[in-house]
Parts: C-alpha cells; structure tokens; sequence
C-alpha cells in the first residue's frame, strides 16, 4: 500500500498528517495539496476497522502500538478493531524534529504524542457532525464512545457516517480528552505485533520473497579498511546453482546462487587477495595502547565550569581513573538482510531498515529512478538496537540486483554480521576528581578519546549535560579515526560515559568514606526529579541493607534513570541476583508495560556488556567469529527484575534506551563496596 | 550434489530439490517458504532454527536435509494459535522483536512433552541454550510456567 490513489481509494474517513514548516498538520486526505504526500494516514474503513499507517520502524519497541492507541485513544475506538500498517518511504515521512525519517534516540512517542491525539479527536468530532445532520439530532445530544455513535438510547457503528464525515470541515481545535477519560492511555493494551510473532507469521526482512529471486552473500576483507585487488572466483562459479561472483564497491565480494546453500559452499573456493590496511596485523593491546596514546593529544574542549584545575589542585582529596571499554557489536538475532529489486524502471526494496531516509537515497543513487519509481517496504526488524538504521546492506543488496537483473535477497551469515563492524566506538577515558575534607566534590574533569558519532556530541553525552551539580567541571573529547566502522548502538555515548562517570562516582565516594547513594543525592539536591528517581530506587530495593549493593543514576534522551544492583561473587564468578529500576519519564506513562518490557530489555542488554560483550581483534580483522564467542548473556545469567516508572511535569523523555546506562556501572560499584574490585574496564574479568 | 526430497512437515508433504548436505533450516524456509523458522547463527549456539523432530527438539541449521526425509517435522507454523504455549505467550506480551520467539516457543513444546510440569529450575536449564537480545527471559520463564499449569498465572 504505497501509492496516494491507493491510500484514497480505502474509503470511509481518511486523514493524514503532514508535515509543514510550522508544525504538523491535520487535514482531510482529498484536501492533500498535489505534489505532497503526508507523514501519517489513519483511515476508518468502510468494514469498521481503523488502520494507522506509521511512519517509525517496529523493532521490538512497541511503536506500532504506541503511536496507534494515541488516535484511538481520542477516536475512542475499540482496540480490536485497530490494525498498523508501515507507511512508505518518501520525503514527506520524515520526522519534523529529526529531519529525517528515522527510528532512534527514543523519540517516536516523544515527537508524535500530541499530533496523533489531535487526529484522532479531529475524526471523532467529524463523525459527530455528520452523524448529527443525517439523524437530525443536535451535536449536544450525541455521544461517540468505543466505535459506536449513540444519540439516546439507539447506537450506530462510527462507519455508518465515516464517509459523510469526509465532508465535515475539519474542527480546529477538537477537544482532547482529560486523563481522567482515558481508556488507553496509562493502560496496557495489549501490543498490536504479538499475536502473529508468536504464530510465526511476522514477517521480518530475512522473510520477504520474490519470484525467480536470487541469494547473495557477500565475502568481507579479513581486516578493516582493506579492498578486493583480485578475484579468482572461476572455482566458486563451477558450484552447482551459482550464477555469479563479482566484487562490490562496498569492498566485498558477492556471490549470487539461486540458492543460499550453493552461495555459501561456494564461497568456501573463493580466492581474494585483499590490499593492505593501517590496522592490519593489529589486536587488541594495539588498540588499548593507540586509545591510550591518543588520551594524551589536545582535544577540543567541550565544557569549562569554574576553574577545575585550580579546584583540583587545591583541594587536599584527589582521585583519577582510567577506563577502557571495548568496541561492541548489536547482535541482532535477525542479522543484517534485505531483498532489492532494481528494474528498468521501478525499484522495490523490503528492508528491515531503522532508516527509510536513507533506503530511499541509497536506492536512487544506485538503481538512477526517481522518487516516485521506488517504493521501500518497511519489514519487522529482527532486532534493530541503531544498527539498523546504516543501510551498507541495502546499498549492498541493490548493487547485486542491478547488475543481475534479478531480485536479490542478501543474507548476512552470523559470521559476516559480526565482522561488518559498525560497532559501538572503542573509548578511552580519563577521569579526576577532588573534594574537600567534609567529602563535596570540588572538581570533576572528564577526557575521552573516541571515534566520533554525531559530530562528537556523542562523545561527552552523559557528561557534559549531567544534572550533578559539580562547581568546576571540565569536558574534553579527543576525536581518533580508525577504519574500524563505529555506528550507533543502543543508548550510544551514554554506554561508555554512564560506566565511566558512574563508577568514578563511587570511587570518589570510596576514597571519601560516604554512601555512594546518598552522595547522589546531594549532587543532585538541586534536581528534585532526578533527586527523586535515586531516593525511589535505595527505598525499593532496600538500600542499606545489604551489603552486595550497588548504585547508579544516569540522564539520557530525556529521561532520568536510577539502578540499584544486587551481587554476589559465585566460586569466582559474578552473579546479579536483582536489578532494581526507576525512570522518571516526565508527564505521562503512556503504556506502562511497553515501558516496563523496554527497561527490562535494557538491563538485560547492560548486563551483558557488563559481563560478557567485547568485539576482539586478531591480525586486524574480528576474531569472534559466532555466538560461540561473542557471547551473550542467557536467560540461566538472568537476574530478577524490578521496574519502577515515575511522572513529574516536565517535556516527554525517550523510553527505549534510558534504562541500560545505569546497569554496568551499578554492578561494578557493587563489587566495590561489596567486594573491594576496582574495575576500570569492561567486560568486568577478575583475575 | 543437488537432489529430489520429500518432507513431511507439520502433517503435510513437501516436495523440493536441495543439496544433501544442505541445512534442513535452509529448505524449510528458502526453499519452502515456512519462513515462521529463523536463522540465527548456523552452529547451533542461539536455538533461532528450532523445530521438532518426532517429539525432539533440533537445531534446524545443523541438521542435513537427507537426516531429515521419512521424520515428522514440526515447525512454529504447526503449533495451533490456541496452544497453551502460545496463549501465554500473547497473555504475558513476552516478544518484543519476536525473532527468537518461534525457536523459544519450539524448545519449550519440546520440554513439556518430556515434562508437563517443569520446575522453574527445570525451564531455565533448558531454555538458555536460546538467546534472546531483546532480553525477555523473564517472561519466557513466567509463560512456560503458566502454560505447564494450564493457562493458570
């Protein structure tokens, strides 16, 4: 369902949402100026059924429900009967506060929240109107409530007046209901994508088929940075159902079959000869002492408070640390895949994509059509966690299309998933700290040298904006390049700098002798919400009590999130028995259990970074080859979980990543004040 | 070598050409288009490819297609909606991406088979040979539970 005729052709009552400069837009799908497609469609169909077309991905989060129970929310529409169906790629579906159309940074209830009320009050209101004229009732005495008009004792189905409604002006200002009339939000309706996950029906990129379609794999350098110099693909084509190997400009090398089995058994007697690289021949101490090394050279200056260093110097506790924390892979069980179709003169791309943008730049770069001939269709994605969102398997995909005329289906194995980088960055970070006598900390300097994201803003997130109120903090960030890829992954900067900062916080409060606990909270006496979030989280799980405890607090995408950690030291072995959570999410809990699933998910993921996650390097290249090492935590490691969300007047914060900074640096400081281990890097080993 | 094979797969019979050493989890899902049967790490490490052979849970992408022919194969598409499994599975809202859920489920219909009612203890030992990065384990544990009790939580 792409096209704007199709999407005029549904019949009933048909709104989309449009961006323009000002804002969003509401208007009536036949009012739609001609050369513009909108952002969202919602429809009330003529067999009573309302479909929300979304424009955000659905990689476990829950958006698709979350963005739909908003219009139903206000239409006051049975939960039953609302389906979601991905919008198309297209200019015009871009996210206005983001500039493109993206899913990421825990923004997708956060930018729409009002915008999809407003659509779905606007219809009520239409459905009102019309239903008045044609029973010849007042508006007054008709009530629209769980998709049926009443006008006194007699109800009519919404749809009954859906396409009378279309000639409805639109209300300018429809009423938005009061919390107290909610029947969605604050509830947890149950989420619209389960029931076919669990039949096994959905359908995720890996999934998507076209007749007489092709396979692909792609064979990677052993290194980064390198390029194919020479094929010897003669033996590899002899395999039965190969077509053709070829190399790509991405730097690998392809091989098409028409089936997957013959691409990856004949790609065992392929022959590449890859050209050097600066990091060829490296592992990892090479990467510790470069990091290491780079920490030392004059980096651009993010933040200057007071004067840190005379506070440093003068002040009779001193602290410092130096953390390393390793490149991480995303690991989504559905590895990278996705089915092209370069034609003559259309293009059609399915794609797990967290990127619509993108796919839709990618695919006219490559297949040379217009806009209007290319039609991206958004699948589940198996997983997403950023990695999703860089489209080098795309632009892989439509390569191998083109110039085989064929549809092609690009699977990435296990191996070469975990090879294709786009890492979480490598960081090295060096952090001092002074405080007086009475244990108030009286300065904090924070140095990372890291691959940049972002520009850098990246880099120093977490830091340069904490809410801890230090009177002289100092902020610098030294930029490395490496051809080593880096990418987004889930809660980005914030995974390196929660761990860093979090930890040296109760380093400073080890070395001063106070309670790392409520040492945050006199940092934070000035910030009542995040004050709050870390007395919520000591008075839930007990704080005090027991020893094995430990805390951390961390603010990212908006929201503030406090764990307390419970651990113990098993025959030399590190097991987190609970993990307590409190997020602060600002004025509304829109879908408690999609928040509390998002957290969970988050801890789970903290806890393996913690424990288990490090991307290794051999002769340049990633020497984890599969699940067999790089390992995950599973479900045996996983501990007990506790969920806490909080509400306070404030703009909206994001859900998806705030509560996985906190989890690595709450079970290290555990082990300290439980256990006497200083860790400064990550995964935690104990030797 | 490529070859003719005939499968029975969840009651039906498949026709298909494969080559014999090709990974059963590649014919269900390329080959045949059961595609509800995922991929994760083709060495048996992540339990994604899970179907049942007979009454035994396998990992799909180790196990040669010629291994295959004569067995009755079970895959998520022939788990009935209404299958305590998976009624628990909805009421409890375990997925979040849902990839690895159908290899979960596949694991966990084995297990009850074997063992109607399993400790929790029971239930963990055998489902971490699965992986899940959406991290939903705590509610795999609690819909096994809840299903081995016959869809009382």
């Amino acid at each position: 369902m792409t096209t704007r005729r199709e999407l005029l052709g549904l019949g009933g009552l048909t709104l989309a949402v449009m961006l323009m400069p000002e804002g969003y837009r509401i208007l009536k799908a036949q009012e739609l100026p001609k050369r513009y497609a909108p952002n969202l469609w919602i429809n009330l169909s003529r067999d009573n059924y309302l479909t929300v077309f979304v424009n955000k991905s659905e990689m476990g989060q829950g958006v698709y429900t979350g963005l739909a129970m908003l219009v139903a929310e206000e239409l006051d529409f049975p939960w039953e009967r609302v389906r979601v169906m991905p919008a198309p790629a297209g200019r015009a579906y871009v996210d206005p506060k983001m500039g493109i159309q993206l899913t990421g940074g825990s923004t997708s209830v956060r930018n729409m929240y009002e915008t999809l009320r407003l659509a779905g009050a606007s219809m009520r209101e239409m459905l009102i109107s019309s239903a008045s004229k044609s029973l010849g009732v007042p508006r007054e005495q008709i009530r629209a409530k769980d998709g049926q008009i009443w006008a006194g004792d007699k109800s009519y189905p919404y749809t009954q007046f859906a396409e009378l409604a279309m000639r409805e002006p639109l209300p300018s200002k429809p009423r938005l209901k009061e919390p107290k009339e909610f029947i969605y939000i604050g509830k947890s309706v149950p989420r619209i994508d389960i029931p076919e996950k669990v039949e096994g029906k959905a359908v995720f990129g890996i999934d998507t088929f076209e007749e007489n379609m092709l396979y692909a794999v792609v064979e990677r350098p052993p290194y980064f940075g390198a390029k194919p110099l020479r094929v010897d693909g003669d033996q590899a084509k002899r395999t039965p159902e190969v077509v053709d190997v070829f190399p790509l400009s991405s730097g690998g090398v392809a091989v098409c079959a028409n089936s997957l089995w013959a691409c990856q058994k004949a790609r065992q007697s392929l022959k590449v000869e890859w050209s050097e690289s600066f990091v060829k021949g490296w592992e990892d101490k090479d990467f510790e002492k470069y990091f290491l090394q780079k920490l030392r050279d004059k980096g651009h200056v993010e933040k200057v408070k007071g004067s840190p260093q005379r506070a440093f110097e003068s002040s009779p506790i001193k602290v410092e640390e130096t953390y390393i924390q390793p490149y991480l892979y995303h690991a989504t069980l559905e590895p990278m895949a996705c089915l092209a179709w370069v034609k003559r003169d259309e293009c059609i791309v399915y794609a797990p994509t967290q990127s619509q943008t993108w796919v839709l730049e990618t695919a006219k770069r490559i297949s040379g059509l217009p806009e209007s001939k290319i039609r991206v269709i958004t699948t589940y994605l198996g997983g997403g966690f950023g990695r999703k969102a860089n489209v080098e398997f795309v632009a892989e995909a439509l390569e191998i299309s083109k110039r085989t005329s064929r549809p092609v289906k690009l699977i990435y194995t296990r191996e070469d998933d975990i090879r294709s980088g786009y890492f979480r960055p490598y960081s090295a970070t060096h952090l001092k700290a002074s405080a007086d006598r009475q244990g108030n900390i009286t300065s904090l300097s924070f140095k990372i040298a890291v691959q940049p994201l972002l520009g850098g803003r990246a880099s120093v997130e977490g830091v340069e904006n904490t809410p801890y109120d230090i009177p002289n903090l100092y902020v610098e960030r030294v930029d490395v390049e490496l051809p080593v890829s880096v990418w987004f992954w889930r809660s980005v900067g914030s995974t390196h700098n929660a761990f860093s900062l979090e930890t040296f916080i109760d380093r400073i409060a080890y070395e001063t002798r106070q309670d790392p606990a409520e040492l945050r909270l006199k940092l934070l006496r000035n910030n009542p919400v995040a004050y709050r979030v870390v007395q919520t989280a000591m008075e839930k799980a007990g704080w005090g009590k027991k020893k094995n405890m430990g805390i951390a607090y961390h603010y990212s995408f908006g929201s503030h999130a406090c764990h307390v950690a419970e651990v113990s030291l098993e025959k030399n072995r590190i097991r987190v028995h609970r993990v307590v959570a409190v997020l602060d999410v600002g004025p509304v809990v829109a879908h408690p259990d999609l928040i509390r699933s998002q957290v969970e998910g988050a801890i789970m993921m903290g806890l393996s970074m913690a424990l288990k996650e490090a991307v290794s390097f051999k002769n340049g290249g990633v020497a984890n080859t599969n699940f067999n090492t790089y390992e995950l935590l599973r479900m045996e490691e996983a501990p007990q979980v506790e969920v806490y969300i909080l509400t306070s007047r404030r703009p909206m914060g994001g859900v998806g990543e705030p509560g996985l900074p906190p989890t690595a640096p709450a079970v290290a400081n555990a082990l300290l004040w439980g256990y006497g281990i200083k860790v400064n890097r990550l995964p935690i080993t104990l030797i | 070598m490529v070859k003719d094979f005939e499968l029975k797969i969840n009651g039906k019979v498949y026709k298909t050409r494969a080559y014999e050493d090709e990974p059963l989890l590649w014919v269900i899902r390329e080959r045949l288009r059961l595609a509800g049967t995922k991929f994760g790490c083709g060495m048996g490490v992540c339990g994604a490819c899970t179907v049942l052979l007979g009454k035994e849970a396998v990992r799909s992408c180790l196990l040669p297609v010629k291994d295959a022919v004569g067995k009755d194969i079970t895959t998520i598409e022939g788990i009935p909606a209404e299958h305590p499994l998976k009624r628990a599975w909805v009421e409890l809202q375990v997925p979040q991406c849902g990839y690895c859920q159908p290899g979960q489920i596949m694991e966990a219909y084995a297990l009850l088979l074997e063992n109607p009612r399993p400790t929790k203890e029971q239930i963990i030992q055998r489902l971490s040979s699965h992986l899940c990065r959406c991290g939903t384990y705590n509610r795999i544990v609690k819909a096994v539970e809840s299903a081995s009790k016959g869809g009382r939580t």
